[in-house]
């Protein structure tokens, strides 16, 4: 593990000062992590980055220690678009990504492609409607037809990333619910906040018996 | 989407913390300083700062100007600076090759500005959105002639903050272009942006003088009396060399003593110029030195080392022009080793070794495929060299 290694200064609620909101609950498969790395990869135009501003945020509200770093080809639609979330207790050094705890992939080259950046303990969650043939993983491996959703809960495919959020911070509790609420509602455009909230809606409430299927 | 108000930000950041990307950073560290005046052209990656100064230029009173390309860009922000304003661009290395000839310029007639480079891969186009340092000797020794060069280099998103106030004040101060040099992932990341640090290096307007008319009485024999454009008397400027008159003289002897103060006037202060920052000083057997994106690699590898055993120190440049002489020497005559993680073929530790080479063995570390340096890499390079091997 490299990054937060050794014992620098926590980020307490002290330093957020008198006003700073109650430490906010998370549970979920990696809420008990306090170093979490998470790759979301996809395809140009699926709002990978815009994802990983709103984790990063959401991350931030939980009062943690965030870094988000975003790579991508020069195409505006297609090519290979990713972004990085380092969540951490403590000071983030070293910016990028070591080993994935959870991947969250909405296209069939990144599902493949970013497999083997994860951790054997970590989590895949991919969009099934569009990854049709998900990489052999031996954690646990989570497919759910996001794209399906986000056309049935708000007509519009363009919601699928936000509903991907949902959901991501339903199973793994790396954000906490309010803090990814309240992350959705400042990033997304003016007008749309209703939709993508009820997108993030349909998400968050991605019903276990769902998901757990998948695994053994 | 993002915090475009700086007023906004402010508010916010008085709370709790906030996410900010670099390059929304070193715009809101430029207008909280006092720059006024932007012209640029846009280029992945430095665009949001451009995009965010035009954004809130308009707000403050101040002025934003997209120009046709980077030349120009430059010679506006030359201009404003003449005339009073103080002024500010930022561009990436292809950009930033083509400013230089105006940046020479900009020394010559003392015109106060900062010019933010985001580091790209290079040379010519080269890749935009990966990170790169290959742009350090370009910031040193871009435009021709002997010339001074305040350069600052940032590692994180505070960084973009607070050494943009400090390219402002050096600038101002020292009446020469500052470069600011930032890479991809620098500028492109976000990361929690903590509100003691905007109280800490928050300036205020009795701090520092920012009307050109700004003249520290020390440094009046250093630095020559601004030429201000527009004000009752009727300065005459010249990228010629030139006399107390501002007028173009063909004598050796003031032309000598003219060049020498351009000179001198950066590199006698550096102990007020050269920002750096030691970790574990005076326990280590290697040093890493490092600046930029590898400066975080190169803490990472410290803690690293720590949980190891290994005695490291870490000498994190800030300032990367005038060279910090001092601090360097002091470090080379105590250590076995000097290892330096670079995005580029060893720019600044052909430098280093310069100073050091008497004392110490400088030992580079280098990539250039676009992918940061780890911390492993670096901790590998320094087992290696102290022989032990086992920690591999």
């Amino acid at each position: 593990m490299t990054g937060t290694s050794g014992a620098p200064r926590k980020r307490t609620r002290s330093t957020l000062g008198p006003d700073a909101p109650p430490a906010r609950s998370r549970a979920g498969l990696l809420a008990d992590r306090d170093f979490v790395e998470v790759r979301l990869g996809g395809s140009g135009g699926q709002g990978v980055v815009l994802m990983g501003i709103i984790l990063a945020t959401a991350a931030n509200h939980d009062g943690r220690c965030v870094v988000q770093t975003e790579s991508y080809g020069p195409e505006a639609r297609g090519g290979y678009s990713r972004s990085d979330v380092i969540i951490a207790g403590a000071p983030i050094d070293y910016p990028k990504l070591d080993n994935a705890d959870l991947l969250v992939a909405l296209s069939q080259d990144s599902a493949q492609g970013y497999v083997k950046s994860l951790r054997r303990n970590g989590v895949l969650i991919y969009d099934s409607e569009i990854v049709k043939n998900p990489p052999a993983f031996a954690g646990t491996s989570i497919g759910l037809p996001f794209s399906l959703w986000a056309k049935e809960e708000t007509g519009r495919i363009q919601a699928t990333n936000v509903v991907a959020l949902g959901a991501v911070a339903r199973i793994t509790g790396v954000v906490s619910v309010q803090s990814i609420q309240e992350a959705v509602s400042e990033a997304v455009p003016a007008g749309t906040s209703e939709v993508n909230l009820k997108a993030l809606g349909r998400g968050l409430a991605v019903d276990p018996a769902e998901w757990q299927t998948d695994q053994d | 989407m993002e915090l475009w108000h700086s007023h906004l930000l402010r508010e916010k950041v008085d709370q709790s913390s906030l996410l900010v990307q670099g390059n929304r950073a070193c715009a809101l560290g430029a207008l909280d300083a006092g720059v006024r005046f932007f012209a640029g052209y846009p280029i992945t990656p430095s665009s949001e700062i451009m995009e965010a100064m035009a954004y809130e230029l308009p707000r403050v009173g101040g002025v934003f100007i997209q120009m046709e390309d980077e030349i120009a860009s430059i010679c506006a922000c030359i201009g404003a600076s003449m005339s009073g304003w103080l002024a500010m661009t930022a561009t990436s290395g292809p950009g930033f090759s083509l400013m230089q000839e105006a940046i020479g310029y900009a020394i010559m007639v003392e015109a106060p500005l900062v010019v933010v480079d985001v580091m790209r891969e290079g040379p010519s186009t080269g890749r935009v959105s990966v990170p790169s340092q290959g742009d350090v000797m370009q910031a040193r020794w871009g435009t021709h002639g002997d010339h001074p060069a305040i350069v600052l280099a940032a590692s994180n998103v505070a960084d973009m903050y607070r050494l943009t106030m400090a390219a402002v004040r050096f600038a101002q101060r020292f009446r020469t272009p500052v470069t600011l040099l930032s890479d991809e992932v620098v500028s492109h990341m976000r990361e929690s942006f903590s509100p003691e640090l905007v109280d800490r290096y928050r300036l205020t307007s009795g701090d520092f003088d920012f009307t050109p008319g700004y003249l520290n009485p020390e440094l009046a024999r250093e630095v020559h009396t601004p030429h201000v454009l527009g004000s009752e008397t009727h300065p005459h400027v010249t990228g010629c060399t030139h006399d107390e008159t501002g007028f173009p003289t063909s004598d050796a002897g003031k032309s000598e003593g003219f060049l020498r103060e351009l000179y001198d006037k950066v590199t006698n202060h550096r102990d007020e110029l050269c920002l750096y920052d030691m970790k574990n000083e005076g326990k280590g057997r290697v040093c890493i030195v490092a600046y930029g994106s590898c400066a975080r690699s190169a803490r990472a590898a410290w803690r690293l080392a720590e949980q190891e055993g290994l005695p490291v120190e870490v000498l994190h440049l800030y300032t990367l022009f005038p060279l910090p002489v001092e601090i360097i020497q002091q470090v080379a005559r105590r250590v076995e080793f000097m290892v330096i993680p670079e995005l580029n073929l060893g720019q600044y530790a052909r430098e280093v070794r310069k100073l050091a080479e008497n004392w110490t063995t400088v030992v580079g570390i280098n990539k250039i495929g676009g992918n940061l340096i780890t911390p492993r890499e670096i901790l590998d390079q320094v087992a290696r060299l102290i022989g032990k091997y086992e920690s591999v």
